[in-house]
C-alpha cells in the first residue's frame, strides 16, 4: 500500500484511500490498524475496497495497512504516520433544495441546505453560486456568499437577477461549499459542485415564437435587452427597437438578443420593438418608458361642506405612463388610519379626491402616496378642518324690499357648518358708489342665510352680490353669488 | 329603342348604387387619413409585414373567382360587418390600452366604424331591392383582448385598417358593375 491519502467532511471521521502496488487486485482484502486516540487501544477493521472508513485523531497517529491475500496471508504491510496537516477538509457536496425563477423581475432564487448538523460547533462557510447559460455553458455569474455553520441545519437563500429575460435561456445553477475552520491544519478545499439544475425547469424550446419582455415597464435612459425567441428550423433575420435595427447576440439556437442603451420615454402606446423571421414570421412586443411618479406638488386640503374634506394637487412631471401604468393615488389619514383610492382624470392636470369629515375630528394627518410600476413618491400635510373651509358659492340668492331704505337678503349654502360661525361680505353697488357690509352668523346645516341692509336712498338701483368664509379662522371666501339688482321705493 | 324611362325599381337601384359607391370612397378617404395617424400614434412602420395577422377579411380575390352579382353583394356585406365588429375591438383596445388619453383619434376611428355600419346597412338595401337574400351573419364572439400581446393588438389595428381600405376600391368596382346591369327585375338576374 501506498500513497495514503486522507479526507475529512466534518472533522469526526475521515475517508482514507491508498494505492496497492501488486498488480493482481483480485481476492485482496486489507487490514488496516491504528491507535483509538481516546482509549489509546489498537483498532484494526478489513476492507476489500482500497479506502477505510476511520475517526479523525488529534496530533499525529500510525495507520498500518497490510494486504491480504484470499486465505490471509499477508502479502505486504506498510505504516503511515498520519499527521492532521496530511488531511484534507472538503465539505459534503451542498444540494439545491428549490430553484426557481420570477420572469417578471428577471430573479432567480435558490434555496440550500447548509448542513450546519454536521459540525457540532459554529464555524464560518463559504458558497460559491454560479450560473452559466446552458447552451453556451458560458458562466454568466460567480458570486461568494458567507455565512455562519450553526451546529443545526439551516436553508440559505440566495437570489440573482439577470440583465435579460429569464426566458431568453436556460440557465444552469451549481453551488459549492468551503469551511474555515481556523484550527484546523490540514488543507481545507472547497466542496464538489452540487449537482446543477436548471431553470426553466423543462428545456424551453419555445412552442412558438416570441419577444421577450412583453409590455415591459422601464424607467427613461434604461439599458434594455430584449430577445426574440423562435422555432427550430427559422432563423432571425433583423430585430428593430422603434424604427431601428441592432447588431444581433446570439444566445441559443433559437434565442437571439439585441440591446438597447438609455433608452427614451415612449409614445403612449409604447416603443415597438420586433423580429422578422426567415422563412416567414413577425414577432413583437411593446416597452413602456416612463418616469416614476414626481412628488405631489401643491397638495391642499380643504372643505366645503363639512361633509367631505376635499384634497387637490398638481402630479408634477408627467411619467408618459397611462391607464394600467398611470399613477395610482392613495389618500391616507394616519388619526384615524383610515386610507382612500382616488380617481383621478389622466386627462386632467389637477387631481382630486375626497376623504369624509370624521364626527369630533379636528385634526387631519394626511399622506397622499403616488405609485406607479417605475416608483412612488408621497406628500403630507396636517390640518385642521375647521381652519380650511372653503365655502361653496352661495345660491338662491334674492334681494327684497319693502321701505326706501332697507333692502332683505337671502341666499343658501349647502353644507353642516352648525360648528363654526360664518362672515359673509354683502357688496352694494350702484352708478356712483360701492361699498362691502361684513356680516357675521351662525352657521348652520344645508340652510338658507338672511341679511339685511339699511342705509340706502330712497328710489335708487342697487346692484347686490354675496360672499361667505368661515368667520373665526378665515381661510377662503366662497365665490361671489351671482349679482341681483334691486330699485328702493320712493 | 332603348326606353327612355326608367322603372322606379331601376332609379331607386340606380340611386343606391351611387350612394354606396359614394360612401365607399368618403371612407376610403376617412381611412387614408386614420392610416397616417394610426401608423404614427402606434409606432409602427407601414410597411410592416402583416402576413401573420388573421382573422381580417381579405379584399384580394382569388384568381378566376368570378362572382355572380348577388355573391359581389354579398361578400361585400359580409366584409362591412365583420370590419364593424373589428373596428369596435381596436377602438377598445386604443381607448383601454394604447392611446387611452387620444379621444380624438378615437373619434375617428369611432366616425370610420359608424360609416362602415352605414355601408353594410345600405348594402342589405341593395340586395333586398334586388330580390337576393341577405346572407346570414354571425358575429364571431369578440376575442379576448387579454389574450392578443400589446404588439399584436397595434398590428391587428393596422391590418383592419389596411384591408378596409382594399375592400372600398373593390367596392367602389363591384358597385359599379352592378350600377351597369340595365333593366334588372325586380327579381335577380
Amino acid at each position: 500500500p501506498e500513497n495514503l491519502k486522507c479526507i475529512t467532511h466534518d472533522l469526526n471521521r475521515m475517508i482514507c484511500s491508498w494505492d496497492a502496488t501488486s498488480s493482481a487486485n483480485l481476492g485482496l482484502t486489507y487490514k488496516i490498524c491504528y491507535t483509538n486516540s481516546e482509549h489509546f487501544s489498537l483498532v484494526c477493521i478489513e476492507t476489500e475496497g482500497k479506502r477505510a472508513d476511520i475517526p479523525v485523531t488529534v496530533g499525529s497517529t500510525n495507520i498500518r495497512i497490510t494486504t491480504l491475500n484470499a486465505s490471509g496471508t499477508s502479502l505486504a504491510t506498510e505504516t503511515f504516520v498520519l499527521s492532521e496537516e496530511n488531511v484534507s477538509l472538503i465539505p459534503l457536496t451542498p444540494q439545491i433544495l428549490n430553484l426557481s425563477a420570477d420572469f417578471s423581475t428577471y430573479t432567480l432564487y435558490l434555496k440550500w441546505n447548509d448542513s450546519g448538523s454536521v459540525f457540532q460547533y459554529e464555524l464560518d462557510a463559504s458558497w460559491q453560486i454560479q450560473i452559466l447559460r446552458k447552451e453556451t455553458l458560458e458562466t454568466v455569474a460567480l458570486m461568494n456568499y458567507d455565512s455562519k455553520l450553526t451546529g443545526k441545519d439551516s436553508i440559505l437563500s440566495w437570489n440573482w437577477t439577470s440583465d435579460i429575460p429569464l426566458e431568453c435561456t436556460s440557465y444552469y445553477v451549481k453551488i459549492r461549499c468551503y469551511i474555515n475552520e481556523p484550527y484546523f491544519t490540514g488543507r481545507k478545499e472547497w466542496s464538489e459542485w452540487s449537482p446543477i439544475r436548471t431553470v426553466p425547469e423543462k428545456d424551453t424550446k419555445p412552442n412558438s415564437a416570441m419577444v421577450f419582455p412583453q409590455d415591459k415597464v422601464v424607467l427613461v435612459g434604461s439599458n434594455v435587452t430584449f430577445c426574440c425567441l423562435y422555432n427550430e428550423g427559422e432563423s432571425i433575420k433583423f430585430m428593430n427597437y422603434g424604427s431601428k435595427s441592432y447588431p444581433l447576440l446570439r444566445l441559443n439556437k433559437w434565442s437571439s438578443a439585441i440591446k438597447v442603451q438609455n433608452v427614451s420615454a415612449s409614445i403612449s402606446s409604447g416603443t415597438n420593438v420586433w423580429c422578422l423571421l426567415e422563412p416567414d414570421g413577425l414577432e413583437g412586443t411593446v416597452l413602456f418608458v416612463g418616469y416614476a411618479p414626481d412628488t405631489p406638488q401643491n397638495l391642499n386640503c380643504e372643505t366645503r361642506t363639512f361633509i367631505t374634506i376635499t384634497c387637490s394637487w398638481n402630479p408634477g412631471r408627467a411619467t408618459a405612463l397611462y391607464r394600467q401604468r398611470q399613477t395610482k393615488y392613495i389618500l391616507f389619514e394616519r388619526i384615524s388610519k383610515e386610507n382612500v383610492t382616488c380617481k383621478v382624470d389622466e386627462l386632467n392636470k389637477e387631481h382630486y379626491c375626497d376623504f369624509p369629515v370624521h364626527a369630533n375630528q379636528k385634526i387631519y394627518n394626511f399622506t397622499l402616496g403616488a405609485s406607479n410600476p417605475l416608483g412612488q413618491a408621497e406628500s403630507s400635510l396636517l390640518i385642521d378642518v375647521n381652519q380650511r373651509v372653503h365655502l361653496e358659492t352661495p345660491v338662491k340668492f334674492t334681494v327684497s324690499t319693502n321701505s326706501s331704505t332697507n333692502a332683505h337678503l337671502s341666499w343658501y349654502i349647502p353644507g353642516n357648518f352648525i360648528q363654526i360661525r360664518l362672515l359673509c361680505q354683502i357688496e352694494i353697488s350702484n352708478s356712483n358708489s360701492e361699498r362691502q357690509l361684513n356680516v357675521s352668523m351662525a352657521g348652520a346645516e344645508n340652510s338658507n342665510y338672511r341679511a339685511w341692509v339699511d342705509a340706502l336712498h330712497p328710489y335708487a338701483t342697487y346692484t347686490f352680490r354675496v360672499r361667505c368664509s368661515a368667520s373665526e379662522h378665515f381661510w377662503r371666501w366662497s365665490k361671489w353669488s351671482e349679482e341681483k339688482k334691486l330699485t328702493t321705493l320712493e | 329603342m332603348a326606353s327612355a324611362e326608367q322603372s322606379p325599381v331601376t332609379l331607386q337601384h340606380h340611386n343606391l348604387c351611387s350612394r354606396v359607391i359614394l360612401l365607399a370612397r368618403k371612407i376610403r378617404s376617412d381611412v387614408a387619413s386614420l392610416l397616417e395617424s394610426y401608423v404614427e400614434r402606434q409606432g409602427l412602420d407601414r410597411t410592416i409585414s402583416l402576413d401573420s395577422v388573421d382573422g381580417v377579411p381579405v379584399a384580394a380575390m382569388e384568381q378566376g373567382g368570378e362572382l355572380t352579382m348577388a355573391e359581389q353583394l354579398g361578400a361585400n356585406l359580409q366584409a362591412y360587418r365583420a370590419f364593424q365588429a373589428l373596428l369596435g375591438e381596436v377602438l377598445e383596445e386604443q381607448r383601454s390600452h394604447l392611446t387611452p388619453l387620444d379621444t380624438d383619434f378615437h373619434a375617428s376611428i369611432q366616425a370610420v366604424l359608424l360609416q362602415v355600419a352605414a355601408l353594410a346597412y345600405q348594402l342589405e338595401e341593395l340586395l333586398a331591392l334586388l330580390g337576393h337574400s341577405r346572407p346570414a351573419w354571425e358575429a364571431a364572439g369578440p376575442e379576448d383582448p387579454a389574450r392578443r400581446s400589446l404588439f399584436e393588438m397595434k398590428l391587428r389595428g393596422l391590418k383592419v385598417l389596411q384591408e378596409l381600405a382594399h375592400w372600398t376600391v373593390r367596392s367602389v368596382r363591384d358597385l359599379r358593375q352592378v350600377a351597369k346591369q340595365p333593366g334588372l327585375s325586380a327579381r335577380g338576374g
